[in-house]
């Protein structure tokens, strides 16, 4: 898988220990990695089975004779929804109204984020101030309701949400990026790579971008993609996002919500723990590898 | 000492004042481009396909004095806002500013209530993981945080709401017809305990005020005060303890907001996200974007708040980041 990959390499320069990267993680932090990249596997192989159609039962048949069934029932094993449908092939199919649209959302705030971060450091002056207004404008909006917004104004698609989603991303990672260039300055690195006679280009997307901050820039889309489904879940729980019939979690939770307050928990709490465990998975990958490969060592 | 700090302070005030204006015009730039890029007519919306052609529709742009071009249409605009006119509300015909204040206490309360229940959880175990490192203890607390931070905030409110009417056989909860019963104080606190345990910011806010804590307390002057016998809570508190608060407060104060739209959907809570929910069902453009404004207002208030206790706490920040 890609992220080995970024486990293996040294992180950023600055003192580091002579033991391997394992070796000096916190027990805890492998914990989270670990049950991180299970969510990921299963989210990711989940996906896949609901774009290919390879469900367990057709997510969209009606079984008047059986609803609301406790899960472990025979043929349905997660039980199923108020209309009898399926859950565990619902909430399988349930995926395709986040994964996608979030990997737009990750995508735009890492690349908009990393231009204007080495905007802001590498170029710095007038730049910097513009990314800082930048940064504060779009922190003075609530995003739910920056989306409620845009929502209103255009229609509630997805994909539009998942712009501004991307959008209000950006200015976290501009800033980090920004934050790591001025601390390679000080380390004299950005001068010894001109020293030597490289291009700004090769700096910036070599030595700044690719030895320094990808994984920054993989920790932020991993907490990206805990924002996006965040979103995403609680647009189609306010009715903004998908609908039904088509299944997304937060729409699930919410058809089944008026059962929910009859005593009949199920149909709203499997969607519901689907979202727990997944925006927990990518928080808990996130922060674990923050700890693992930015955190301060040495001390 | 007292005086020396004053000066800064109004200075900071004044610098601090001046970027939320420019911010607070860029939201309504912002605000009005979303709409101006909007597919469809405001006009349509209002008259729902009544005038049978186009021209008629020109018209009526002529008869109500709407700008032809943009930058006429946003001064104008803008220009009412500021006078404190935001419209009508295209559903209710009702002014959209007094209907905003109404409805914003209610969500002020509940934000402010959460905030200070999150902090209420937050900070005792901030200051245990701090203070005494890792511990079984406070890491289960922290894992347990990190649990409650991902709950679905509007699941966590159906389990609060099912076990108040059906196991406690409280008032009813939902449907708004609350009325005034011996627990009536109950309805107000319970949206704010869903809130304020699982909107999400718990980890975030645990994680934030422990590695500031940790950093001040491994500071060189708190070593100097430790080895002289002094109270290190009373050296550390400013810096370790009162600025990291207020700045964690500050920047989840838009989250919180953003959190409020779904729990008072939950509760049928009377406050400004339900409004925005409603405006947004119904493209009910100008309440939606005097939502928008005045929640930005609030960020920056809150912004503004920290900036000030920043400065009135640490004096050289005025001069550090003077023009």
């Amino acid at each position: 898988m890609r992220w080995r990959r970024y486990l293996q390499t040294p992180g950023p320069i600055g003192e580091y220990s002579k033991l391997s990267l394992w070796q000096r993680a916190e027990p805890l932090d492998l914990v989270y990695i670990g049950y991180g990249l299970l969510v990921v596997a299963v989210v990711g192989v989940s996906y896949l089975l609901g774009a290919l159609g390879w469900l367990p039962d057709d997510p969209q048949r009606i079984n008047v004779r059986l609803i609301n069934a406790a899960p472990f029932t025979p043929g349905h094993l997660l039980g199923t929804d108020f209309l009898g449908r399926d859950l565990q092939a619902r909430l399988i199919l349930g995926i395709q109204a986040y994964f996608l649209p979030g990997l737009l959302a990750i995508t735009i705030s890492v690349a908009g984020g990393s231009i204007l971060g080495v905007l802001a450091g590498y170029r710095g002056g007038w730049f910097d101030t513009i990314v800082t207004y930048f940064d504060n404008l779009i922190d003075s909006f609530p995003r739910l309701v920056l989306i409620l917004l845009v929502v209103a104004a255009f229609k509630p698609d997805i994909y539009y949400v998942m712009v501004v989603v991307g959008i209000t991303g950006m200015p976290v990672i501009a800033n980090l990026i920004a934050g790591k260039i001025a601390f390679l300055r000080e380390k004299n690195f950005i001068e010894a790579a001109h020293a030597l006679g490289l291009s700004a280009h090769t700096v910036i997307l070599k030595h700044i971008l690719w030895f320094n901050c990808r994984a920054l820039l993989v920790i932020q889309a991993t907490l990206g993609m805990a924002e996006a489904i965040l979103v995403e879940t609680s647009l189609s729980y306010l009715g903004f996002g998908v609908q039904e019939p088509t299944p997304s979690w937060g729409n699930m939770v919410q058809a089944g919500a008026n059962y929910f307050l009859q005593g009949n928990f199920w149909p709203s709490t499997a969607p519901a723990l689907a979202i727990l465990a997944t925006i927990l998975g990518f928080q808990l990958l996130g922060d674990g590898l923050n700890n693992l490969l930015e955190g301060k060592r040495g001390k | 000492m007292k005086l020396a700090a004053i000066k800064p302070v109004s200075r900071v005030l004044l610098r601090e004042l001046g970027i939320s204006a420019s911010l607070l015009l860029g939201v309504s730039v912002v605000v009005f481009a979303i709409l101006y890029l909007a597919p469809g007519d405001p006009l349509n919306v209002l008259l729902g396909g009544q005038l049978p052609r186009s021209e008629l529709a020109l018209g009526m742009r002529e008869a109500l004095g709407v700008p032809r071009t943009w930058y006429g249409q946003y001064a104008t605009w803008l220009g009412k806002v500021l006078q404190g006119n935001f419209g009508n509300s295209i559903r209710t015909g009702l002014p959209v500013l007094p209907e905003l204040a109404r409805v914003g206490v209610n969500t002020l309360y509940l934000i402010f209530g959460s905030l200070l229940l999150t902090l209420l959880i937050a900070v005792p175990i901030a200051v245990h993981a701090a203070a005494h490192g890792s511990t079984p203890g406070n890491t289960v607390a922290t894992i347990v945080a990190y649990i409650l931070s991902a709950v679905p905030v509007f699941w966590f409110g159906y389990i609060v709401v099912y076990v108040f009417i059906n196991q406690l056989k409280m008032f009813p909860l939902i449907s708004g017809t609350a009325t005034k019963q011996a627990h009536a104080w109950l309805y107000f606190l319970v949206p704010i305990f869903v809130l304020g345990v699982a909107s999400g910011t718990l980890a975030e806010m645990i994680r934030h005020l422990r590695e500031e804590l940790s950093r001040v307390l491994a500071d060189d002057y708190i070593r100097t005060a430790r080895a002289k016998g002094a109270a290190v809570w009373r050296h550390a508190f400013k810096e370790g303890f009162l600025i990291p608060v207020t700045e964690i407060m500050s920047a989840k104060m838009p989250f919180l907001l953003g959190g409020a739209v779904i729990v008072e959907q939950v509760f049928n809570w009377p406050g400004m996200g339900r409004m925005a929910w409603q405006a947004a069902q119904d493209r009910d453009f100008p309440v939606i974007m005097g939502i928008a404004l005045v929640a930005a207002a609030f960020v920056r208030l809150g912004n503004l708040l920290q900036r000030v206790v920043f400065t009135a706490v640490n004096p050289r920040a005025s001069k550090e980041q003077g023009p």
